[in-house]
């Protein structure tokens, strides 16, 4: 075997995986420190808003100080649309800056303390701090009016408002940072190191030819994209600190500034500030001053104490952006993982024939269509359940839905009547094996043939019409019975179902049966006959063994369907009377869309999962025995 | 160990289709009869209505005293084999032997002492707890026999029990039978559509045919002195040639026409239209234009000992047997000649003609 036939391609293949990867890492912190500089924008314009003064007054004196803080209000995006483009107007000067003020505003932004962000304010198109700074454009302000928010020349701009937050009157710009991102020395992040050890490890691998390391460089693409996740998530969690802390410095400052002279600023004038930009600012506590995680009510938060005047705290609050980092995963796993998919299909294309490779791979091309609709309607839908169980109301609650579920007094009930309303199905397939049977004996009749579509008509009718045709029986009586209304009486209504059921099923598990029966060679039983059995003997000796696969199966799915009940509990009782038919699918399904709004999607979901593992425990004896079976038919 | 007679028997499937018309047979206490047919010939249906499995639409079946027509196959002490061979795929070698013991509800230990007895009667002792799916063809169509035999019926019914072995192991099995069946000294009817295998076991054997019984015989008789032209046909490897010919006077005597060769003959009862049958070994070749006549080759199937030739006279075909090689080429003309004392004749409808 020539090592270096494949060794050349299968480093290519890991460069690929390793460039991929840290692309998707790039691609994911700059898409951090984007947004970082986006809000720290949109928050510097509020701020400038509420801080600069108003033009001193010739003509009259302007707003009392009441008036105005009412007016410190963030800019609405749904402003209404800029006049036409040829002559865009600005905001009318009363209503506008003092640009002296405003120049001496922009400019004192770079002196705060402690502040990180590289800002820029234009008044109108003109650059206030820089002076020397390229102006905007006409165009820019333009779309930033009937945008909101632009994305410009490696810079985040986002419209400045007047006072009354109503026109344009300028721009601030943000420039994402390049603060050190990762935590090794010199701000390397662990993913690089990562990239080029799996580099190494797969070319160790091909130019050694130890085709058994290769689960060594698995090894080794699974610990990049774990590298590249933890440098993901270090850059989401530096751009939610960096925001605190700049805005800190915002909130103290506006907070000497705001309120006239002797007068003590109020929390809700300071919390305008932030509103808007995704912030909460609540009374604090005296603590430690840098941006910590806190659980608060069993969410995780960001926060940072701010000192306002003496013995005056606030804490500042958001959501941790580090929090949706893992969404990240999904692209990165890939990524990673595409070296050592690339190396194992080498591998395989070279120890396998020219002709093996086609049919493998038009077997592929068949399977393709199946594995699609797997992922997207069944394996997908799965994670996503996973991923509600564990949230409520769009935030990370861990197990708290599970708990839920276990204090849902409903819950145990529920799974008791499900349990119950399961020992229908031995009942049935006792049922359709007697029916199996006598068709099959009558098999080449007209009587037959008129049996066996009489069983299976039930079947193939929609499980909603058979329950109201059962609903109209039992209210309104039938074939001379009078009226029983066993659905509404609590002590016979999951009884009642069960018999429903019973109808219902009996015949497709017949047809199961038949196909057994048709499956056993005549001289089976003739040579039973011979040796001397009778019927009774020839059935439970021969038949009923025969058919054992059959039985299973039958048994097994019918166990699995019975706990999945749920059409025939919502048509006729909706769990009623009194929670004596409340089985576990109607529950989920009460607790999650019951509640207003699907509050309760979390919890539903939950309890479906919680009902899952049920379902497996308690089946999967049987499934493995039905696998078994199913392989010896 | 009793005798089977079988009377005016007849059986009229659901379909109208006419399965058996009505036939006698008798086969004799111990004796080894073998029903000889074609596919389709009515005697699966003959044996399946003597073991019950089948009722016939008249006829009485008597097996000893006992007259079995009505009686259920359980009640009538009769034992078969199948074809295929029906053992029971649940359950093990030993439970398949015990299982006529079982559901007679013979006790437990006489059960284990009889199935131990047949197993190793069959050698099948090292087996008797696997599945039969972990069974060898011929081990499976011991433990089949060895089903039958551990009851110690009256009489043995055997389906075409060795038509799905090789052809190595169908000898061995043969021999095995054939045994057993003296060591038992039942009554037994076998089935096959094998003449070879009715020749070599057979005590007597009985020809179906559309379901009619053409003979009844010995091996020696049925082959020698077939009573139909179909027998005729269907006994011997290959079988009899039959050629389609009319007798008629000539200058010399009388002579049979058929296809191309002129037989001189002697007809002392029969002239007109006439089978005329010939074994293959009594047909030899000669130079063209020196036998009765002549013949194109058409295929030369040599064999070692002997050789095979297909030829075509007059649009009938013809099956020479001459031994070694025969100097015979494809697409040639050659004499034949025939050995007149060897040569059967029947009517037209297929009776023989004495």
């Amino acid at each position: 075997m020539s090592t270096t036939r494949w060794a050349i391609p299968a480093v290519a293949a890991a460069l690929v995986a390793a460039s991929a990867t840290l692309l998707v890492v790039r691609g994911a912190q700059s898409r951090y420190e984007r947004e970082f500089a986006m809000r720290m924008a949109r928050t510097t314009a509020t701020y400038i808003a509420a801080v600069t003064p108003p033009p001193p007054p010739p003509p009259a004196p302007r707003p009392p100080p009441a008036a105005r803080r009412g007016r410190t209000r963030a800019p609405q995006p749904s402003v209404p649309p800029a006049p036409p483009p040829p002559a865009l107007q600005l905001s009318p000067a009363a209503r506008s800056y003092h640009l002296p003020a405003l120049l001496s505003q922009a400019r004192a932004l770079k002196t705060l303390p402690g502040w990180t962000s590289e800002v820029e304010v234009y008044y109108g198109t003109a650059p206030l701090v820089d002076a020397t700074a390229p102006p905007l454009t006409p165009d820019d302000l333009r779309e930033l009016d009937s945008k909101g928010t632009r994305w410009r020349g490696g810079v985040a701009l986002v419209p400045l408002r007047d006072r009354q937050g109503r026109e344009l009157a300028g721009a601030v710009a943000v420039r994402p940072l390049r603060v050190p991102r990762g935590p090794l020395p010199g701000g390397l992040g662990f993913a690089l190191p990562a990239a080029l050890l799996a580099v190494g490890a797969a070319g160790a691998i091909a130019f050694r030819g130890r085709p058994l390391r290769r689960g060594g460089y698995i090894a080794a693409a699974l610990l990049l994209a774990v590298a590249g996740f933890s440098d993901v998530r270090t850059a989401a969690r530096i751009s939610t600190d960096r925001w605190l802390v700049d805005t800190r410095r915002l909130i103290q400052d506006a907070a000497a500034r705001i309120p006239p002279p002797g007068v003590r600023v109020t929390l809700n004038e300071l919390a305008a500030l932030v509103q808007n930009t995704g912030g909460e600012l609540v009374d604090g506590e005296p603590g430690e001053s840098a941006p910590r995680r806190v659980q608060i009510d069993g969410v995780e938060r960001a926060v940072v104490v701010i000192t306002i005047g003496s013995n005056r705290w606030v804490e500042l609050r958001t959501t941790p952006a580090e929090l949706d980092a893992p969404r990240w995963i999904i692209l990165l796993l890939p990524c990673a993982l595409l070296g050592p998919i690339g190396i194992l299909l080498l591998r395989w294309a070279e120890r396998t024939p020219v002709r093996q490779q086609r049919v493998s791979a038009i077997a592929w091309g068949f399977l393709t269509p199946a594995i699609v609709h797997l992922l997207v309607f069944t394996i997908g839908p799965a994670i996503f359940a996973i991923y509600l169980a564990l949230h409520s109301a769009g935030t990370v609650v861990g197990l708290a839905n599970f708990r839920s579920v276990l204090d849902d007094p409903v819950m145990w009930h529920s799974f008791r009547n499900t349990l119950v309303y399961s020992l229908y199905v031995p009942v049935s397939v006792a049922l359709a094996l007697f029916a199996a049977l006598m068709v099959h004996a009558h098999r080449t009749r007209w009587s037959g043939r008129l049996l066996g579509a009489a069983f299976l008509s039930p079947y193939v009718c929609s499980v909603v019409a058979i329950a109201l045709l059962w609903q109209l029986i039992y209210q309104m009586g039938s074939l001379g019975v009078g009226r029983v209304d066993w659905l509404n009486n609590q002590a016979t209504a999951l009884a009642a179902v069960m018999l429903i059921a019973i109808w219902a099923h009996v015949g497709g598990q017949m047809m199961v049966f038949l196909v057994g029966l048709r499956r056993i060679p005549p001289s089976y039983l003739d040579a039973a006959r011979v040796d001397g059995a009778g019927a009774w003997q020839r059935f439970w000796r021969i038949t009923l063994p025969l058919l054992r696969p059959f039985t299973w199966f039958v048994v097994v799915t019918g166990f699995i369907s019975a706990f999945q009940v749920f059409t025939l509990v919502f048509v006729l009782t909706q769990g009623g009377p009194l929670h004596s038919t409340d089985v576990l699918a109607y529950r989920v399904y009460q607790l999650a869309w019951g509640s207003p709004a699907g509050a309760g999607i979390g919890v539903g979901t939950a309890f479906a999962a919680a009902v899952f593992v049920l379902v497996v425990i308690f089946r999967w004896p049987q499934l493995k025995l039905l696998s078994r079976v199913v392989r010896d038919a | 160990m009793a005798p089977i007679t079988v009377r005016r028997l007849s059986k009229v499937f659901d379909g109208g289709v006419q399965a058996l018309h009505p036939l006698d047979l008798e086969v004799r206490d111990g004796e080894l009869l073998v029903l000889l047919g074609p596919s389709g010939s009515g005697k699966t249906t003959v044996l399946r209505c003597i073991a019950g499995l089948e009722v016939p639409s008249s006829g009485d079946v008597v097996i000893g005293e006992r007259v079995v027509t009505q009686l259920s196959p359980a009640e009538r002490d009769v034992a078969m084999v199948f074809q295929n061979p029906a053992l029971y795929p649940h359950l093990t070698v030993r439970e398949n032997i015990a299982f006529p013991l079982e559901v007679r509800r013979v006790a437990a230990a006489q059960v284990a002492r009889r199935v131990l007895e047949a197993a190793t009667r069959l050698g099948l002792k090292d087996v008797l707890d696997r599945m039969p799916d972990q069974l060898s063809e011929g081990e499976r169509q011991r433990v089949a026999l060895g089903r039958a035999v551990v009851r110690g019926p009256q009489v043995f019914l055997l389906d075409e029990p060795l038509s799905r072995l090789d052809a190595r192991l169908r000898i061995a099995l043969r021999g095995e039978l054939l045994a057993l069946h003296r060591a038992l000294g039942a009554t037994m009817i076998y089935v096959t559509h094998d003449q070879t295998e009715a020749m070599t076991i057979g005590q007597r054997i009985a020809v179906l045919h559309e379901g009619r019984l053409l003979q009844v015989g010995t091996p020696e008789e049925v082959y020698q002195r077939p009573a139909d032209v179909h027998v005729a046909r269907f006994v011997g490897t290959p079988g009899m040639n039959v050629l389609q010919g009319r007798g008629r006077a000539a200058e010399k005597g009388r002579v049979i026409e058929v296809g191309s060769l002129v037989i001189p003959m002697e007809l002392s009862t029969y002239e007109g239209e006439l089978q005329l049958g010939i074994r293959p070994e009594f047909v030899t070749l000669c130079a063209a234009n020196h036998g009765v006549g002549n013949a194109d080759v058409l295929v030369v199937e040599p064999l070692g000992s002997e050789t095979l030739v297909h030829l075509d006279v007059g649009g009938q075909p013809l099956v020479a047997r001459v031994p070694g090689f025969a100097d015979a080429r494809v697409g040639t003309q050659i004499g034949v000649k025939v050995d007149r004392r060897r040569v059967y004749l029947f009517d037209a409808a297929g009776a023989p003609l004495t």
